[in-house]
């Protein structure tokens, strides 16, 4: 079978997919689901992980590589440079893909696989999914990076303006090559309760990782203040991680015991259910690119508030969400003020906007103009790419150009060991094909 | 049909604007971005005043190895060690109690007790410091000593005190600790070569207290009066210019070279790179908390 005129064969690579879970994983999933609906045929490749490794199908035919390189930092794999060349250029060969798309700078495994495809010849198309500063010793080595793999991509998609800024500061792309293509959210997932909650108690809902960059030190300082303030708040509090003890030490200290509950990490599946229970979701992130949680709150019909940092300010018209600065004082003004406008909102009214704001139909819809973008691209020599290697940074740029010329030679000698001729393509098949069958 | 544009808005939700690609750029782009916000602007005076703690340190330390040499040497005796010791101890206290605030007869006991279990504890060890390092050749004890007091200044925490001065809010980092073990041990190294178990006992004594107290002394005469800081740093460049210049004269051009560049070029040299100072900051950035977490 052959694909129409006009429909890609796309590879999307990323270190983080299922079954591990986060934001980047629910993206590429969705983003990947709503593509093959319009006619792509969509291949995602990870690393494998435990003993899941080798090709999966997933619902409607999507194909996933498990490529079996072990994670080493963070569901990172090792950073080797050339090592993933060859399974990179089989399945690139075997499944005649068109367009590689990469996913969230920090992984090794997507900046490897764009640098192998751009030695091929492929178009790249990159998506950055995260936020970072100037400062540190980290940030640095990271723009490093990040400026090698975006000299030469296509075309790039960050998830928010504030995204897009921080993107093309870091990485000197011209900004007109860079797209802002939000998440959307699932509203099928995310329903309001069908009948509307008891304003008494009144709920607040936190459902995040408890560490310090999503501001679960600022929850330390909020929580006694509010329920000091209004004795008929309640928290729910869903998540884990170090930060835990600190919030547990805190109810213990203002004996909240019977007005904070915890439930540890919540399962995203749970997570609907979590936050049907409450009236207002608290995000007290101190960094945050998009926030998707945002959304599935708002989806069902929660008023949010938020830390006024990153992309929070563009996801949510102003009578959605009430922002705030991150400290305590100006938080709990904020959420004096939600308490005081909650009466007015609507969780189906939100429901209904929300569906009409955000679909992912609609992400896949604006993705696909960016590919064809990708696809008008020029095609380029490998002299003619490397002075966009050279010019970014004195000594970098001339280790940059180092490691492509090494890779175009690998490559050669890959083709020498094994034409392309010899690697055997993969028969397409629909998801209805395999129904019948 | 042709409608009002309308304008472009900065805001993810609602789907691709109407009459704007997704890479639409306007003007609002990098609006928000901020530069160089936290910048100071450096005056070469007060930069040299302070780089004066520095050169104070280094001539502390110089003075060490200075007694270091004339003990191996033998031209000083055990008697004058101790009585420096003493003398040392004494004056250090004294300035202590005088600056820092803290007369009391129960903290002047409790340091009276301390210091004696530690020189009591010292004193029965030295023997075993005396052959710590017999096995070992005099040139790797005075390369290993040279490379251990040179990564001391390198690291050494010149704007505050290892020990915890009374009022100090920063905990000692991990760099400034390396420093001090790092001279504790050339001191260890040095003494082990030396011929009488006293020696021993009165050079680590005095070492240590030079290499844990100097710091805090001068934190806290700094702290008390800036000009008395100055007035003792200039004395003790002076003392041991003269000293260093009667032991050597070429070790004299380097420890005078070694003041001037740290006290002169240095300065210059920073306030030049200035103008190279490039610092972003945005919308992107992670937010500071305002308060301080206590753990």
């Amino acid at each position: 079978m052959e694909l129409k005129e006009g429909k890609h064969r796309i590879l999307m690579v990323s270190d983080f997919f299922y079954p591990n879970f986060g934001g980047v994983e629910n993206h590429i999933y969705l983003l990947s689901q709503c593509l093959l609906k319009l006619g792509h045929k969509v291949v995602v490749m990870t690393h494998a992980y435990g003993n899941r490794s080798g090709v999966r199908y997933m619902t409607n035919g999507l194909k996933v590589y498990y490529v079996p390189w072990k994670p080493f930092l963070m569901q990172n794999t090792l950073p080797t440079f050339y090592g993933t060349l060859p399974i990179i250029r089989t399945i690139l060969i075997r499944e005649r893909i068109s367009l590689v798309h990469g996913h969230q700078a920090f992984s090794t495994l997507c900046h490897e696989a764009l640098m192998h495809a751009r030695t091929m010849g492929y178009k790249v198309i990159f998506t950055d999914h995260s936020l970072y500063g100037f400062s540190d010793i980290g940030s640095i080595h990271m723009n490093k990076v990040l400026q090698f793999t975006l000299a030469d991509v296509s075309q790039a998609i960050c998830v928010s303006h504030t995204s897009k800024e921080n993107t093309v500061l870091r990485s000197g792309l011209p900004p007109e090559k860079v797209y802002v293509i939000p998440n959307a959210v699932d509203t099928t997932m995310f329903k309001p309760a069908p009948e509307r909650l008891c304003m008494d108690p009144i709920v607040i809902v936190v459902i995040s990782r408890l560490v310090y960059r999503k501001g679960a030190d600022l929850l330390v300082e909020v929580i006694p203040e509010v329920c000091h303030l209004y004795p008929n708040v309640r928290f729910i509090i869903g998540g884990d991680g170090p930060k835990r003890v600190r919030l547990e030490e805190m109810r213990e200290k203002h004996s909240l015991q019977d007005r904070v509950d915890m439930l540890g990490a919540v399962p995203h599946a749970k997570v609907r259910s979590v936050l049907n229970s409450g009236h207002i979701f608290l995000n007290s992130s101190l960094t945050e690119a998009f926030c998707i949680a945002i959304l599935e709150a708002a989806s069902c019909g929660l008023l949010t508030v938020s830390t006024r940092v990153g992309g929070v300010p563009e996801v949510l018209p102003d009578d959605m969400i009430v922002l705030a600065k991150p400290d305590p004082s100006d938080m709990v003004h904020a959420i004096k003020k939600a308490i005081r406008i909650l009466p007015h909102i609507d969780p189906q009214e939100m429901h209904l906007r929300m569906k009409e704001m955000y679909s992912w139909h609609d992400v896949a819809k604006r993705t696909e103009i960016v590919y064809d973008h990708a696809l008008r691209c020029s095609n380029q020599t490998l002299l003619e790419r490397l002075p966009r290697y050279l010019t970014c940074g004195a000594w970098a740029g001339k280790l940059f150009c180092l490691v492509m010329i090494i890779d175009f030679i690998l490559w050669r000698l890959l083709q020498l060991w094994q034409p392309d001729s010899e690697v055997e393509p993969v028969p397409d098949f629909k998801p209805t094909e395999l129904k019948r069958g | 049909m042709e409608r009002a544009q309308r304008r472009w808005r900065k805001v993810a939700y609602g789907g691709m604007q109407p009459g704007y690609d997704d890479n639409h750029t306007d003007d609002t782009f990098l609006q928000e971005m901020v530069m160089n916000a936290n910048v100071v602007k450096r005056d070469m005076l007060k930069v040299m005043l302070d780089s004066v703690s520095i050169s104070q340190y280094l001539c502390i330390v110089a003075l060490v190895v200075l007694v270091w040499t004339h003990t191996l040497n033998s031209t000083i005796t055990e008697n004058f060690l101790i009585v420096l010791d003493i003398t040392l101890v004494g004056s250090g206290f004294f300035i202590l109690l005088l600056t820092a605030k803290m007369l009391s007869f129960n903290l002047l006991l409790s340091y009276a007790t301390k210091i004696s279990f530690f020189t009591t504890g010292l004193y029965v060890l030295s023997p075993i410091y005396h052959t710590l390092t017999r096995s070992i050749s005099s040139d790797s004890i005075w390369a290993l000593t040279t490379f251990l007091v040179i990564l001391h200044l390198f690291l050494h925490n010149y704007s505050g005190s290892t020990i915890k001065a009374p009022g100090a809010l920063e905990n000692p980092t991990l760099t400034s600790n390396i420093s001090l073990n790092a001279s504790i041990v050339a001191s260890l190294l040095i003494a082990s070569r030396l011929p009488s178990r006293l020696l021993v006992f009165a050079i680590i004594l005095f070492s240590l207290q030079v290499f844990l107290f100097a710091p805090l002394v001068t934190y806290c005469l700094k702290k008390y009066s800036f000009r008395l800081h100055l007035f003792v740093s200039f004395l003790l460049m002076a003392m041991t210019l003269t000293w260093v210049y009667r032991l050597h004269k070429l070790l004299f051009v380097v420890l005078l070279g070694l003041l001037v560049f740290v006290n002169l070029v240095c300065p210059y040299w920073l306030i030049r790179i200035q103008e190279y100072k490039f610092e972003i900051n945005g919308p992107w950035d992670e937010a500071k908390l305002c308060f301080n977490i206590t753990d």
